[in-house]
């Protein structure tokens, strides 16, 4: 980190610092602007008092930072904000491409998008999740219109998974949302995850901001009940609902004890026509494995409802539910304790991620690193002194 | 002498012509899995697990009718319809003058539909793919001179089947015929609609019980009028091999046999009046290894349920060229095609057929074009011999061995459809739709690698373009004409009755009354297609296809010979200059229903690497916009068949403006004549695909584009 970034982020006034580096505030100065470049003894320093932040890279190599915008993009970004505000669907959608976007240039970008936003205490974070095929898309459907009627606007983000050998994606969720993908008071984006999991969460949870922005006090956040997606969608909603279907156990829905254990609603969808017998059955079941975990809960404890999305059928219950659940996380306080927990948790998501992201693409491909294992493949390096060395390259921070 | 050394003396002497090449490298396998050998023997003949009997006894195999073409040559009936009533009663005309034997009604899609032409989804939808039928007077005027007691009419309706039959029947009457003397048939396939050919209505349930409605009451009233088509054409048309065109409509038969003895029925009283239709493509003699291999299937079924008359075990049908088989690219080779085909179509024995146009990939047939696709059967049936002779294909070793493959084949897929409960279960279940796509894609990714041949597309390109002239309609002309009439007769009619005939409807809806009955005496009470058809929208609600996309497939059966690496080269440097990949929005707007070139695009992109986005089926342009702009497409990919692209891409391009989206490109594919080429690109269109579009060379130039 550049020292004049470090001295504005921490609020220290540059007199403060160069006294106790022990130099002139002149000379401190000189450094930062790059004039002047610090002798050994005063790197140490400043690397000792900034706990290792700033170091001597700082000053020999000059950044490129794209973080740095141009007063143009500046003045784009804050018209944006304002058409977003004033609810044109055109500037929604570009921001939220610009959060999804594997551009560094159109990340600061939204980086600073962002940075102009409130943020947002009324809305209602909902995530669904449930094995392809249940009726995720088709319950938001049903569900999604008759809060329009009730007079709230309603965005939905669909997590759609991308092929991982070509990368393409196909999305039709909107063709399960016939009425609430064409009603004004209505914004669904369906997005490939890009086989990124991590990544999906942190654009999702931006993109979740700029909804929030527009106006759309009820979010939906649809994703498939496999892989690790519903654990990443967990840390950033309000309620999560999983949808199940009328039949057998867990194992036979391809879905996993932990994420049953997660949700707040568990939704047995599809009780109609001949599957109703077998939808009360699955329903008995998952009520007396709920009475085991329900504990965990002091506030609320989950509920199992029988649904049936085409048929508008225990729509309202559930949406009755939803709201003692809000009310009383509300009351508590809990459910804003558990959105600023939320954003503790994305900060080391997104840390780990950035990690992931730098081993797959840069570390990997470094002629030293590739060196190294050569030689482990050889038998001419043991591989503890191997990681060993290959992390510490890491911690020196190389760009 | 001894057969076994001498096929040994034949082997020797193959493999030695085939010098260092395996006789096992010779062996071909259809589309359809079936393995076909360079010789076929005697031996081959003792293997066949089919009966072959003989025409007009059971199990038919041969033939539905002892005679066949020897005592009466297969009916000519050419599919027809477009624009008005007046225009396609004088094009009816001027086909029976010169060889039209039966007469085959096209409606339009809003009629399809259940649109009266004053809706505001259908403003480009009337008149186009068919004729517009509104209510009885329309009615009146396509049969105006026509004696509905002498000719034999079918009707491809299937989701407004109600008030169109109802209104043929009441037209039949006001014109001196009585119901009990029309002949012909009502399509009345509701199953393959939810399949393929997407111009339902109502749910499922519902639309099954009007089929039965159909089936009880012209089993009782009108005995010479065939109740129901079960129809594999269109399976075929959207993909399917003719294994599965095969067992899907059989398992769509025994469906419709079901809910008709649910209905209290007997077997006989229906059975007979059930017929059935063919596409019939390029393979020529797997086509005539199907029909051959339907009727004895179909009458082993139909055996299931005891009947006591044979005619009920007896299958009779009506079938078509392929339209899929014909190109836009050096058109006059369809000529050539279609006489193929049809003479297949001869061979495996049908009782009605139509022969399609050289112009079928661009429009409609003009008078031109149509008189050639009549003369083509004239030719076969008046200038070879080839109706002097019953089945004359039976007993050849290849034939009787293909027949017993398909026959076998088509059983494990109906085993398939059995054990999850039947048609209407696994068409619920979206298995029968995903496998017929699954077969269109392979199909195009033999084609875009050229292990297909066509001719004039993907081989023997053409140096020079041809001009063919083609029909065009006035949409809006036609459009204008109708809503007129429709206000004419809303002045004139007594509207206090309507009203009491739409109650009735709604009450019919709601318990168990016959509805077609009901429906004629709304009909001659001048109730309009649209409001019958809304009367029961009323009760059953208005069905929404949840659409499925497969995927991997086109991948897979693609041979890579070099533009897929261009592409993902193409790919990578367009994402590192946009953050992401190329988003493309499907769209189908308007009523038209074709759906296969859509779902072959999304599926064969996204396999190619774009991001994309499919949107449901009748999209109104406003709609399309919305989508592309929330999804952030960077072009809406139009694909239009059925002639709207004049009325609705204007008004896409009108709403992108509106929503200061011009940033999004726009291109379209389909039928499009290339007449209307500069009128798209006038417009801000970017690029459009035509028919045979190869899909990776699209890509590419999609990328570029972008
Ligand atoms: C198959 C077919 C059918 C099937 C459709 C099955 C299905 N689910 O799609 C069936 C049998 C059901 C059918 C029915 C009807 N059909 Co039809 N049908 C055809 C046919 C023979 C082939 C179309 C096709 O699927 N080709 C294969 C696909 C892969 O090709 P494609 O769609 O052209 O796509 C390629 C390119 O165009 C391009 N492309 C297309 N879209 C896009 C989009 C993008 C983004 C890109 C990049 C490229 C691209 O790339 C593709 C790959 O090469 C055409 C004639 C013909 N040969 O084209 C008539 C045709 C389209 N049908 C016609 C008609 C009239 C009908 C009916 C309305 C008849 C009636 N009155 O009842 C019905 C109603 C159907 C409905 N619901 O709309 C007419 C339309 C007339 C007109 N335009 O003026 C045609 C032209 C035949 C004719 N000459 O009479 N039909
Ligand atoms: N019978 C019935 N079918 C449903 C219900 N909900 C969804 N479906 C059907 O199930 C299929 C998959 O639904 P979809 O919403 O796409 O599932 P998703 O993959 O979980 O989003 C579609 O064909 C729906 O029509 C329901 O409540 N009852
Ligand atoms: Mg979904």
């Amino acid at each position: 980190m550049k020292l004049k970034s470090y001295l504005k982020l921490f609020k220290i006034s540059n007199i403060d610092f160069s006294k106790e580096i022990g130099i002139s505030s002149v000379s401190l100065s000189r450094y930062i602007s790059g004039e002047r470049l610090p002798e050994k003894k005063i790197l140490n320093k400043i690397f000792k008092l900034t706990d290792g932040l700033v170091d001597a890279n700082d000053f020999f190599l000059s950044s490129s930072s794209s973080r740095d915008l141009s007063e143009i993009h500046k003045e784009e970004i804050k018209k944006m904000v304002l058409n977003i505000r004033e609810g044109k669907l055109k500037d929604l959608a570009k921001a939220i491409t610009l959060i999804e976007s594997s551009l560094k240039l159109h990340n600061a970008q939204a980086d600073f998008l962002l940075s102009k936003f409130k943020q947002n205490k009324n809305s209602l974070r909902v995530g669904i999740t449930g094995v392809p095929g249940v009726g995720k898309s088709t319950f938001i459907e049903t569900f999604g219109m008759s809060l329009i009627d009730l007079g709230f606007k309603v965005a939905v983000l669909a997590i759609d998974p991308s092929s991982k050998r070509t990368g393409g994606s196909i999305l039709g969720d909107k063709t399960r949302m016939m009425k609430l993908s064409v009603n004004k008071n209505a914004f669904i984006r369906p997005s490939p995850s890009q086989g990124n999991l991590g990544g999906v969460a942190k654009r999702t949870s931006e993109s979740i901001r700029c909804l929030e922005e527009a106006g759309f006090n009820i979010i939906f956040i649809e994703t498939m009940g496999v892989g690790q997606a519903e654990t990443t969608v967990y840390d950033m909603v309000d309620i999560f609902l999983v949808l199940l279907l009328p039949s057998g156990g867990d194992e036979l829905q391809g879905i996993k004890k932990g994420i049953i254990e997660m949700a707040d609603v568990i939704i047995i969808n599809k009780a109609d026509g001949n599957l109703k017998n077998t939808a009360e059955i699955t329903m008995s079941e998952y009520k007396n494995a709920q009475n085991m975990i329900s504990n965990i809960r002091e506030d609320i404890s989950p509920e199992v409802f029988l649904c049936s999305s085409t048929e508008s059928f225990g729509i309202t219950k559930i949406w009755n539910f939803i709201r003692k659940f809000e009310k009383i996380r509300r009351d508590n306080g809990s459910f804003y304790k558990t959105r600023i927990k939320q954003q503790t948790k994305a900060i080391w998501r997104n840390i780990i991620m950035q990690s992931q992201d730098y081993i797959e693409n840069n570390l990997k491909y470094k002629d030293s690193v590739k060196k190294i294992i050569k030689d482990v493949e050889k038998n001419n390096f043991d591989v503890n002194n191997a990681s060993k060395i290959i992390f510490d390259s890491i911690l020196k921070r190389n760009t | 002498m001894d057969r076994k050394k001498l096929y040994k003396g034949w082997e020797e002497q193959a493999s030695k012509e085939l010098r260092d090449k395996n006789l096992e490298d010779h062996f071909w396998e259809t589309p359809e899995g079936i393995k076909v050998k360079p010789l076929y023997t005697e031996d081959d003949l003792q293997k066949i697990s089919h009966e072959i009997g003989v025409p007009g006894l059971p199990p038919y195999t041969r033939g539905p009718r002892a005679t066949m073409y020897t005592n009466r040559p297969w009916t000519i009936r050419q599919y027809a319809g477009f624009s008005t009533a007046e225009e396609s009663n004088k094009f009816y005309k001027e086909g029976l003058k010169n060889g039209v034997m039966g007469l085959s009604v096209a409606f339009d899609l809003a009629t399809h539909r259940g649109y009266d032409s004053d809706h505001p989804r259908v403003v480009a939808d009337v008149g186009n793919a068919g004729v517009a039928i509104d209510s009885i007077e329309d009615m009146n005027l396509l049969f105006d001179g026509i004696p509905l007691d002498q000719m034999s009419v079918s009707m491809t309706m299937n989701g407004a089947v109600i008030p169109v039959l109802a209104s043929f029947i009441a037209s039949g009457e006001e014109q001196g015929c009585p119901r009990e003397k029309l002949t012909g048939t009502i399509q009345n396939d509701i199953l393959k609609e939810f399949m393929v050919r997407n111009t339902f209505i109502f749910p499922p349930k519902p639309s099954m019980r009007i089929v039965a409605d159909i089936i009880e009451y012209t089993s009782k009233k009108m005995p010479k009028f065939n109740s129901i088509s079960i129809s594999g054409y269109h399976m075929q048309e959207a993909g399917a091999n003719q294994v599965q065109e095969l067992a899907y409509t059989l398992a769509d038969g025994k469906e419709y046999i079901k809910s008709a003895l649910e209905r209290g029925l007997n077997i006989d009283e229906f059975a007979p009046r059930l017929s059935f239709f063919w596409s019939i493509g390029m393979n020529f003699f797997m086509e005539i290894a199907k029909m051959r291999a339907a009727r004895y299937m179909w009458s082993k079924i139909v055996k299931q349920f005891n009947p006591k008359n044979d005619r009920s075990l007896a299958l009779r049908t009506h079938c078509q060229t392929s339209g899929v088989s014909l190109m836009e690219q050096d058109a006059y080779n369809n000529i050539v095609r279609t006489t193929i085909e049809a003479m297949a179509a001869v061979m495996g024995g049908t009782q009605s057929l139509h022969t399609n146009s050289f112009d079928e990939a661009l429009a409609l047939p003009t008078k031109f074009s149509a008189r050639i696709a009549r003369n083509t059967q004239l030719i076969i049936s008046e200038e070879t011999g080839i109706c002097n002779v019953i089945d004359p294909l039976a007993g050849s070793y290849y034939v009787e061995s293909l027949t017993s493959s398909i026959v076998e084949e088509s059983q494990k897929l109906i085993n398939e459809i059995d054990e999850v409960g039947g048609m209407v279960k696994a068409i619920e279940m979206g298995i029968p739709k995903m496998r017929i796509e699954e077969s269109s894609a392979k199909r195009q990714a033999r084609v875009d690698s050229n292990e297909e041949t066509i001719v004039g597309v993907n081989k023997y390109k053409p140096t020079e373009k041809q001009e063919i002239n083609i029909l065009s309609i006035d949409n809006e002309e036609v459009r204008k004409r109708q809503v007129s009439r429709l206000q004419n007769i809303k002045n004139s009619r007594n509207n206090k009755t309507v009203e009491s005939f739409i109650e009735k409807i709604k009450n019919a809806a709601n318990s168990d009354g016959n509805l077609l009955e009901i429906c004629i005496e709304a009909s001659k009470n001048r109730c309009t297609v649209g409001e019958m058809t809304s009367a029961m929208e009323s009760v059953f609600g208005r069905h929404n296809l949840s659409t499925k996309t497969i995927s991997g497939v086109y991948k897979n059966s693609v041979k890579n010979d070099g533009k897929i690496d261009i592409i993902d080269n193409e790919l990578s440097k367009f994402v590192n200059k946009k953050g992401r990949r190329p988003r493309m929005l499907v769209v189908k707007m308007g009523q038209d229903g074709h759906d296969r070139g859509a779902k072959l695009i999304a599926t064969a992109f996204s396999d190619l690497g774009f991001d994309v986005d499919i949107g449901p089926l009748f999209q109104t342009p406003e709609e399309a916009a919305k989508q592309a702009i929330e999804n952030d497409a960077h072009v809406i990919g139009v694909s239009t068949l059925a002639a709207g692209h004049k009325t609705l891409v204007p008004l896409l391009m009108e709403s992108l403006k509106n929503n200061e989206a011009n940033y999004i490109k726009v291109i379209c594919g389909g039928v499009i004549p290339p007449d209307d080429y500069p009128f798209l690109y006038d417009l801000g269109v970017s690029k459009v695909f035509g028919p045979g579009t190869n899909i990776q060379e699209a890509a590419i130039e999609i990328i570029n584009l972008l």
